[in-house]
């Protein structure tokens, strides 16, 4: 397994100290994402599902459960994890530093991790459809179907074991979304990481995912792989949504 | 900087061009191109003349160097400040915005104290505790342009730091360093530099209070603020000692709060194509 969450929890608490009400984010939420696997996580807004994802990628910790990566709970500190795992984000607009040439945006993670040669992120531009010629270019030069690429790239450029996509095509228009979706497919063929893809949008996550897990106020409703869900889900929350699809 | 000068419209420009004028004249100054400030040329109270251009002082100085001492005085004293309130301000700024939570409570209800004193009361209290000269000087207009840059700047900190750029680098594992460095930094420094440039003005302003009632910059050395006093002393007999100094020191204030404005069109655009 590369990533366990085992009945993990997460509460945000908000109001004035007298009358601090409690939110549950995520309540007792297993997912399981398996060596090389893709897992869908679909749910409406407010569900929990970048919470989720930012429990996954260690960014939040959780009120209660476990959450281990690699068969290991998470290091006290985050570079231990330095390269191993990544995040392709929700907004093209936010996704770069608009301050920084995409190439050195995309080396970031090489960066950081102390390696010198840059090498990888002109081979990396071409993996995901770009010319490497764009490395010298800002960000808003780019349009937003190539920002999410750079962005793909970044994330892979250390070759990491397990990336979330968290919305990660939601804000392209169609075709670059289905263009967007074939690349990520290829890439994890032949990089082989797993992946938590996190979507609103059924019919996306249906294209790329190999298991669905559902997500309603926190809880995880129906877990099926996504042939079984789409011909026959369990939960009458997942008819519900497959109806309005 | 080329491109800053372009897009900057003609009332900056213009702002920006009186701006460099009072530098040079401060430089000018400096090599006694008017003449010796404080050297004593003819009668006291002359109006302005061939011999001296901006008249004589109470003391039979030509005004013309006086006032050039005194740009030069009050812009650098202001300038300094600012660089110091600049760097001090980014620092807790970025820090509280990033940070948010306790971190960004203390910050700000730190300044909010500095906050509730009117400007002029602060620097005042400031002189009367570090004794009246420049440095209470420079230290009042650092205490009172701290606040609103501080604030100004953990606000767009604050933004910066939800965006996906910021929470991707932290997932690539950069330190707090590097994150706040390369990623916000770079991003709020429109705000600094905007900020910065109404600070300089407010700094002209406290200055000049400051100097006008005593506490800032101790004749003989001359500061916009000290004319202005010296000048009002004789305002009925000789209002020509009064009118150049406040010329200049409107002129300063104008000038760089239009810079200002046409900086904080050009750095500060709400939001870049808020279409796509």
């Amino acid at each position: 397994m590369i990533l366990e969450l085992d009945d993990v929890t997460v509460t945000f608490a908000s109001g004035p100290p007298l009358r601090r009400r409690v939110h549950h984010a995520m309540r007792g939420v297993t997912l399981h994402v398996a060596e090389g696997e893709t897992l869908g996580l679909v749910g409406e807004s407010g569900s929990g599902k970048t919470t989720t994802s930012r429990v996954a990628l260690g960014l939040q910790r959780p009120a209660a459960g476990t959450v281990r990566f690699e068969g290991r709970p998470f290091p006290k500190r985050r570079r231990e994890l330095a390269g191993r795992m990544q995040a392709v984000l929700q907004h093209p607009h936010w996704s770069l530093n608009p301050r920084m040439r995409v190439g050195q945006s995309v080396a970031e993670p090489l960066v950081v991790l102390g390696r010198r040669d840059t090498a990888p992120v002109a081979e990396m531009l071409e993996h995901v459809g770009l010319e490497p010629e764009l490395a010298a270019r800002y960000p808003h030069e780019l349009s937003g179907g190539q920002r999410q690429r750079v962005s793909i790239a970044r994330a892979l450029v250390t070759r990491p074991r397990f990336v979330v996509f968290d919305e990660a095509v939601s804000a392209l228009d169609v075709s670059v979304q289905g263009q967007i979706l074939n690349l990520i497919k290829d890439l994890q063929a032949e990089y082989g990481f797993s992946a938590l893809f996190i979507s609103h949008d059924l019919g996306a996550v249906r294209y790329v995912a190999d298991r669905i897990a559902v997500m309603r106020d926190g809880e995880i409703v129906e877990t099926a792989g996504t042939e079984t869900f789409y011909t026959a889900p369990s939960h009458e929350y997942s008819r519900r949504l497959l109806d309005a699809l | 900087m080329r491109a800053l000068l372009r897009d900057l419209d003609g009332l900056s420009r213009a702002g920006l061009a009186c701006l460099a004028l009072l530098v040079l004249v401060a430089l000018g100054s400096v090599v006694h191109l008017g003449g010796d400030p404080d050297a004593i040329v003819g009668p006291r109270l002359q109006p302005p003349g061939p011999q001296w251009w901006l008249g004589t002082d109470n003391l039979g100085r030509s005004m013309l160097p006086r006032v050039m001492e005194g740009v030069g005085t009050t812009l650098l004293l202001s300038s300094v400040a600012v660089l110091v309130t600049a760097v001090v301000s980014a620092g807790f700024g970025i820090l509280a915005g990033y940070r948010g939570g306790y971190v960004s409570e203390l910050v700000l209800r730190l300044v909010e104290v500095l906050y509730s004193f009117p400007a002029v009361v602060l620097a005042i209290l400031v002189a009367a505790v570090m004794g009246p000269g420049q440095t209470a000087a420079l230290a009042a207009i650092v205490l009172v342009t701290i606040p609103l840059m501080t604030r100004l700047v953990r606000a767009a900190a604050a933004g910066v730091a939800r965006r996906d750029y910021v929470t991707a680098a932290v997932i690539s594992g950069a330190r707090l360093s590097r994150v706040l460095g390369r990623h916000v930094l770079p991003n709020v420094s429109g705000t600094i530099a905007v900020q910065g440039t109404y600070a300089l003005s407010v700094g002209i302003s406290v200055e000049g209070g400051l100097s006008f009632l005593g506490f800032g910059v101790q004749p003989p050395q001359a500061s916009l603020g000290v004319l202005i006093r010296q000048g009002g002393t004789y305002m009925i007999a000789a209002p020509w000692l009064v009118a150049g100094p406040c010329a200049v020191l409107v002129v300063a204030i104008l000038a760089i709060n239009v810079l200002g404005d046409g900086l904080r069109d050009r750095l500060e655009p709400r939001q870049p194509r808020s279409l796509t």
